[in-house]
């Protein structure tokens, strides 16, 4: 037992970009620092009914999303997928659907009360 | 005096040819077939359902495999000849671009062109995916499958610099299935929207996705909202997709029989 315990403390992986947690956390903080410069141009080019605030905010919700991962090779992939988004929006591939999904403005509430959960058809 | 000396080197040459030719041919894929001699041979399938089996191309296909596995013993974990006659060769993640190259660059291999890499997801696995090599050379007229695997977090180099081909077989993979690819020169999106989420091809990916899309008159756009299906929409359709003996149609369907078969044939 402890000796499978050694193994796996010893078990080397093969890194995707960052080989500590000091330089994983650096790339989370440029692709946020990224992300926040970019969304004055996004809410100009886009034109899209949201603020500049507004948008940091949904970032800083975004990123605060996976705040509990620790690990760094998860920690990488999200950082390389946040940057393939992110290249998506400033090169205006996306459109202004695609901005507005991470507004969620038009998905209703889920019920909390038994009636409306009733009604709505959900499991009690 | 010139003709003397002809007459001397001649046969020096013409044995000097012969050692030449009687070299042991290594694992040579189309030369070989024209030296060897077989005394039995068994008469060819004539049968048109039965797939014809030559023994000497399996024979030719398991000599080179071994030859490959020879050259590459770090990397080469099996070869196994299919019932197909299709070679396979299982290398570790780690040898992904020196077995690509040793098989683009070898005279005897001369895998050229890339026709296809496909993935495979086997969730019940350590290494869950399996990242499938398709090659084929020209020179010899062979396909061989290259068969690697990893996980989601392990990423897999590139081959992008042997062959410029797979650059969007890449891509596709990493969209549909989310294994990166370390230094690939242009690693994105290829067949999914923008904001897509998710992997679809992962057998953990649900069958009617995670959101559905719609026009809202209201915001006068494309709406993105999630969906949610208590229980999967899977049809599960057991009978055959092939012609069956028409009497046993309906029973195979699993449908009840309201007519006996009897009465649904023509009557004469």
């Amino acid at each position: 037992m402890a000796s499978r315990a050694v193994q796996q403390g010893f078990k080397q992986v093969k890194p995707i970009l960052s080989t500590n947690h000091h330089e994983a956390k650096r790339r989370v903080l440029n692709l946020y620092k990224a992300w926040y410069r970019q969304i004055p141009y996004v809410v100009k080019d886009f034109d899209v009914p949201i603020s500049v605030k507004m948008g940091r905010e949904k970032v800083r919700e975004m990123f605060n999303k996976n705040k509990h991962i620790t690990d760094i090779r998860t920690i990488d992939l999200l950082v390389i997928k946040g940057q393939m988004e992110l290249v998506e929006t400033a090169q205006i591939w996306k459109q202004r659907p695609h901005i507005m999904k991470y507004f969620e403005d038009t998905v209703n509430e889920r019920p909390a009360d038994f009636l409306g959960k009733f009604y709505d058809g959900h499991d009690p | 005096m010139a003709s003397r000396l002809c007459r001397a080197i001649r046969p020096i040459a013409s044995f000097a040819r012969k050692q030449l030719f009687q070299q042991p041919a290594v694992a040579q894929l189309a030369v070989q077939r024209r030296f060897e001699t077989t005394d039995a041979v068994p008469p060819p399938e004539t049968r048109p359902t039965v797939r014809p089996h030559d023994p000497l191309v399996k024979k030719q296909l398991t000599d080179f495999g071994q030859y490959v596995a020879e050259c590459l013993p770090r990397f080469v974990q099996r070869v196994d000849v299919t019932y197909l006659d299709e070679l396979e060769i299982m290398i570790h993640p780690d040898g992904v671009i020196p077995v690509l190259t040793f098989l683009k660059d070898h005279t005897n291999a001369q895998f050229l062109c890339i026709t296809d890499i496909a993935g495979l997801d086997v969730p019940t696995r350590e290494f869950r995916f399996e990242i499938v090599y398709n090659l084929l050379s020209l020179r010899y007229n062979q396909r061989v499958l290259v068969k690697t695997y990893t996980d989601e977090l392990t990423p897999i180099d590139s081959t992008c610099e042997v062959f410029a081909g797979s650059n969007w077989y890449e891509r596709e993979i990493w969209d549909m299935f989310g294994v990166f690819f370390a230094n690939h020169p242009d690693l994105r999106r290829i067949l999914t929207d923008y904001g897509f989420e998710g992997h679809p091809f992962r057998k953990d990916f649900p069958l009617s996705g995670y959101v559905e899309v719609r026009y809202d008159d209201e915001v006068k756009r494309v709406v993105v909202e999630p969906i949610e299906l208590t229980q999967e929409f899977r049809k599960f359709e057991y009978s055959t997709p092939w012609e069956t003996f028409p009497t046993y149609r309906r029973i195979e369907a699993g449908e009840d029989e309201a007519v006996p078969p009897e009465t649904t044939e023509p009557k004469q």
